[in-house]
């Protein structure tokens, strides 16, 4: 008996590092599928319910604290839909269960994971008494399918509006690339794009085309495996020609002038180390996700040759776009930037449970810790997209709101994702390229 | 007259077609032939862009309106072409003719020392020497009474826009466009020669610099993440990491008559005929980022383009010296304080047609040996350091003076071929080889990038008092260190950082040589070592809407600063409105004086000092002995900021895009 014990030691010990209960295969299944056994539901609340300023007191509870602020204050109001599956791709999900268990969390928080190799690294339940339960959410997210192996938005249009006017002040034209260089699932090369001396895990690309102050201004930003190694950013200006090294300040910066920093890209575009993350529990909240084909399209976007149109916005100032949203099984996570000097004092953000995405309806608090803005990102099932998007397996990024409810400003995106594997060279991911440009 | 004519008319039909190619927009874009498959229709974007400056002292010193048309096409097998129309129309000239236009300068007078005291003298008008010395040394010898085919009239003071004469070297500079006032053109490099019509509308020359780029570009897959980038036409090729100091930006030569150095760079660099090819090699097991790039700009020669005498801006006021000097050589002409004929007396001298001044100006002729060739290896290595190593042997786009040349002896009318320091120049392009490289990379601890960037050249030549031939060829090092950082200011934004952008230029030049000499300090006017710092602080205001910057250059050695606030405000997506000034202010001006080689006795011993006069010694020996004045060596001691600080502006820019 004495004996057994003796050599459970080890794994007792390992279990107390950070690890209370080794997933299962039933856990991956409840993690990519959470609604197996039933679709979560809340008093009153039925597809087709319109939710606004006269209304919204029943439904607090599956509001964000933000997303209700705004509703409460009559800003917009939210058509609910059904909850539907926005399944992962088989790829991401299988190398979920291949590589079960073998990640470890550091010895302490900030410290870099290790034994990841692909797919989910924490695919069981979070544990409310597990004091490192949020890193290990933050860890899901950094490694989640976000946009896949690899995807491009082109164009993705940028509006910078006056919420009390509705005037828009500028809008920017943009493509965007993203592209993994490991722990890649799905598309080839599979796991890695190399050489990687650096270790880049993953780098996001961006060009913008109009307006014409900001033509060919393009940003590379690559996110290294080391999660204690510092991002490095490059700035290409059209109208000086010449790359720029961003200082690491300015991901904490208004990009170009907009709402979001480059640290909001996505919903959290920074290292798992950079922040102190809680988990703070799990409940059904309303997120905006919906099926695109299903949509009342914009009317009022530049066309596109392919008849594709984009997500509506509505609501004061045009600030809100016009999707359903349906009620998601989350992981309700905080996050507080370990430098003080950082402009947020916390976010907290609605982790879609089956996407592992973040940016459903995030709130962002200044350092005096009222309430700064609140970011909505809407997603389309990837099957009721573009054509090339069917079968991508992730959520499309459709839509974005970022309102600034202190200067009563908001940037709203358009997209047009595109799941294209041969659009992502990673030739254009390497500084030289934004070099190449006009 | 005739032949004037005819340039003005096939320039203004020029103009014509290219504004409304530019005003057509959409339906010249419609109509465009399409270039195969895989190709898209042509994109083009027009803008406009006002800029009118008001000068201390000068008043209206541009208003320039600019449509520039951009236009982009893939053309179909992954090339693809883009193109930039420009063309301006500066009404300065019709609008403040007295000061810049056909009514500019007038008549002038010279200066003579005479007992020490400085007095008024007609210029122009030359008797022989004798008291109260109240005309110009001439009517004697070969140094004319009058200048008949040379009247004063249309005439500034060299260097009067940014000093007195003060006993120093001065003579006379025709200002107006060389359509009304030929005296002194001459083509130092696309400029100098520019009739009215060519400087209200620069781009319309027979170097068709309306089309200010236009070049095709492909990526070649070679497989295996390689690729193979090649981009050949007329285009900009931007080398180094640093703003407003060109130490490896130096492919494309620079034009300063359009705002001096206070355009951004992309506005001012003048596009060459350039084929790159860059190996793009990816990452390997040590280093994140290869890429290997040949430049070769096969066009003709281009000099930077200083501005032209009697224009708004002429950087180091040079222009107006060449000006000057080439009439001094075509005409002839009055210098101040020159023939030093007793003790403490200068007078003003009435040279001849071909004794002094800039006869020739050799610009390279287009030939395989005058193109340039560049190579540059650039990389990032696994630990993030970008990087590139930078070699090219170019023309230099600076002129170089070559003195003591040909000229007919103001005494004794003999001819000769070379007079060692005489002022007598020839004005030359040298080749220049440049190594260098640059790098740049964070400091987390002070949440700031760091930019470097340095070379050393050989071939430059610099003005060298020392040398009989009044230049020297000397090795240079450039560098610059750059900072940048953004940080919260609360009383400029809360919610936005304010960039900080501090840069500090070094330039050395090896072998530099400077001694006192029995008058003051003889040799390099340039200084041995010089520093530049710059910066800016940029804040953003409005989600950017509203951009307030300043940005503070200061030269050390010079000891002048240039000021230049300004508000941008975008308007709405299509309408900018800058408003802004330029201040400049300069302290200890006397420094910026040096060896003028009045003192040079090149026609020994007639022009020996007067202390020296009949010694029978170094009466006879042409060298220089150091009597300074502000002209013509100062303004490389007062720089660019220094040589411009009367020149303070005010200024509103509007840009609308079609």
């Amino acid at each position: 008996m004495n004996k057994k014990l003796i050599a459970l030691l080890p794994l007792l010990a390992a279990g107390m590092v950070g690890v209370s209960q080794a997933a299962t295969e039933a856990d991956v299944d409840n993690s990519f599928n959470p609604y197996k056994s039933g679709l979560p539901s809340f008093p009153g609340l039925t597809a087709g319910t319109i939710i606004n300023k006269s209304n919204v007191e029943p439904f607090k509870d599956v509001l964000g604290a933000g997303v209700y602020k705004l509703i409460k204050e009559g800003l917009f109001e939210i058509k609910v839909g059904a909850t539907t599956q926005f399944s992962i791709s088989k790829a991401y999900v299988d190398a979920t269960k291949a590589n079960l268990n073998k990640t470890k969390l550091g010895a302490k928080a900030g410290d870099m994971i290790t034994g990841y190799v692909a797919g989910r690294p924490f695919p069981e339940e979070p544990d409310a008494k597990d004091a490192r339960a949020g890193e290990k959410l933050a860890w899901n997210y950094k490694y989640g399918v976000n946009w896949g192996d690899g995807a491009i938005i082109s164009p993705f249009y940028w509006k910078y509006r006056n919420m009390q006017s509705g005037q828009v002040e500028k809008t920017l034209k943009w493509d965007f690339h993203f592209l993994n260089f490991m722990h890649r699932t799905k598309d080839a090369p599979v796991p890695e794009i190399t050489p990687n001396p650096s270790g880049i895990f993953r780098a996001i690309y961006t060009k913008a085309h109009e307006p014409s102050d900001l033509k060919n201004t393009q940003l590379l930003i690559q996110r290294f495996e080391d999660d204690n190694k510092l991002d490095d950013a490059y700035l290409y200006l059209g109208f000086q020609r010449r790359v720029r090294r961003l200082a690491q300040g300015q991901a904490t910066d208004a990009f170009l002038g907009s709402d979001l920093m480059i640290e909001d890209f996505e919903g959290y575009n920074g290292r798992v180390s950079d922040m102190k993350w809680t988990f703070k529990g799990t409940k059904n909240v309303l997120l905006p996700m919906w099926n695109h084909d299903e949509l009342k399209l914009a009317t009022d976007m530049p066309a596109e040759a392919d008849g594709y149109k984009y997500v509506n916005f509505a609501g004061q100032g045009g600030c809100f776009h016009e999707g359903t949203w349906q009620l998601r099984k989350v992981y309700v996570l905080e996050a507080a930037p370990v430098n003080s000097n950082h402009p947020v004092s916390k976010r907290v953000f609605y982790m879609d449970v089956q996407l592992g995405n973040l940016n459903g309806a995030n709130e962002i608090y200044d350092r005096k810790g009222e309430l700064w803005k609140v970011f909505m990102v809407g997603k389309s099932q990837a099957d009721h997209h573009l054509p090339v998007n069917k079968g991508a397996g992730i959520g499309i990024d459709d839509a974005f709101s970022m309102v600034d409810l202190q200067s009563k400003h908001c940037t709203t995106g358009q997209f047009k994702g595109q799941v294209d594997p041969k659009k992502n060279p990673p030739g254009l991911f390497q500084v030289q390229n934004l070099r190449g440009g006009d | 007259m005739s032949e004037t004519k005819y340039y003005q008319k096939k320039r203004l039909s020029l103009l014509g077609s290219a504004l409304c190619a530019a005003f057509a927009g959409p339906v010249w874009a419609e109509g465009l032939p399409s270039m195969g498959e895989e190709s898209s229709p042509w994109q083009v974007d027009v803008t406009y862009e006002n800029h009118t400056a008001h000068r201390e002292h000068a008043g209206l010193a541009k208003f320039r309106n600019t449509l520039q048309a951009e236009f982009d096409k893939k053309a179909g097998d992954g090339w693809t072409i883009h193109g930039i129309t420009r063309g301006s129309w500066d009404g300065v000239y019709r609008m403040n003719s007295s000061e810049y236009g056909k009514d500019a300068g007038g008549a002038i007078a010279s200066q003579s020392t005479v007992s020490g005291s400085l007095v008024t003298v007609p210029w122009g008008v030359g008797a022989p020497p004798a008291p109260p010395f109240n005309t110009a040394l001439g009517g004697l010898a070969q140094f004319p009474a009058t200048y008949p085919n040379n009247p004063n009239t249309g005439f500034r003071v060299l260097g009067d826009r940014w000093h007195d004469i003060n006993g120093g070297v001065a003579f006379a500079v025709p200002v107006r466009p060389c359509d009304v006032d030929s005296r002194g053109c001459r083509d130092f490099g696309g400029y100098g020669d520019k009739t009215l019509s060519e400087l209200e509308a620069p781009e319309f020359n027979d170097r068709l610099d309306f089309v200010r780029e236009l070049y095709a570009k492909k990526t070649f897959d070679l497989g295996d993440g390689k690729g193979l980038f090649v981009k050949v036409g007329k285009q900009q090729v931007v080398w180094g990491r640093t703003d407003l100091f060109r130490v490896l930006d130096v492919i494309n030569p620079v034009d300063y008559s359009r705002n001096n150095i206070y355009d951004e760079l992309s506005d001012i660099r003048i596009p060459m005929w350039i084929a790159q090819a860059e190996y793009r090699m990816g990452a390997s097991d040590t280093m994140q980022d290869r890429n290997f790039q040949i430049v070769w700009n096969f066009d003709k020669f281009r000099a930077n383009n200083l501005g032209q005498c009697g224009t708004p801006n002429v950087i180091l006021d040079a222009g107006c010296f060449f000006r000057g000097m080439a009439n001094l050589w075509d005409n002839g002409g009055t210098v101040a304080n020159f023939a030093n004929v007793a003790p403490g007396t200068l007078l003003a001298t009435n040279f001849g047609p071909g004794q002094i001044g800039l006869k020739d100006v050799n610009l390279p002729d287009w030939s395989l040996s005058n193109t340039q060739l560049g190579v540059k290896y650039e990389g990032v290595t696994m630990d993030g350091l970008s990087f590139s190593l930078n070699a090219l042997t170019y023309r230099s786009q600076l002129p170089s003076l070559h003195g003591g040349k040909r000229a007919t002896n103001s005494f004794t009318g003999v001819y000769q071929n070379a007079w060692p320091y005489l002022i007598s120049f020839d004005m030359e392009f040298p080749r220049v080889n440049l190594l260098g490289g640059s790098m740049d990379f964070q400091v987390p601890a002070a949440n700031a990038a760091v930019r470097v960037e340095a070379a050393l050249t050989d071939g430059e030549e610099f003005s060298n008092t020392a040398r009989e031939e009044l230049y020297s060829k000397n090795n240079v090092f450039r560098a610059v260190v750059g900072v940048d950082r953004p940080t919260f200011v609360p009383f400029i934004s809360e919610t936005s950082a304010t960039l900080i952008s501090a840069q500090l230029f070094y330039q050395h030049i090896f072998d530099h040589e400077w001694r006192q000499g029995s008058l003051g300090p003889v040799g390099m006017p340039d200084w041995e070592n010089s520093f530049i710092g710059t910066l800016l602080i940029k804040g953003f205001l409005r989600n950017g809407t509203l951009s307030p910057q300043v940005i503070m250059a200061h030269d050390f050695q010079a000891r002048a600063t240039a000021i230049a606030p300004q508000v941008e405000w975008n308007v709405t997506n299509d309408l900018k409105i800058t408003v802004g000034a330029n201040y400049k202010l300069a302290e200890g001006r006397d420094r910026w004086n040096f060896d003028d080689c009045r003192a040079c006795n090149p026609f020994a011993p007639f022009t020996a000092p007067a202390a020296e006069q009949g010694n029978g010694t170094t009466e006879n020996v042409p060298y220089s002995r150091g009597l300074a004045g502000m002209e013509p060596l100062g303004r490389f001691r007062a720089g660019p900021i220094g040589a411009a600080f009367k020149e303070n502006d005010l200024f509103v820019k509007l840009n609308y895009k079609f």
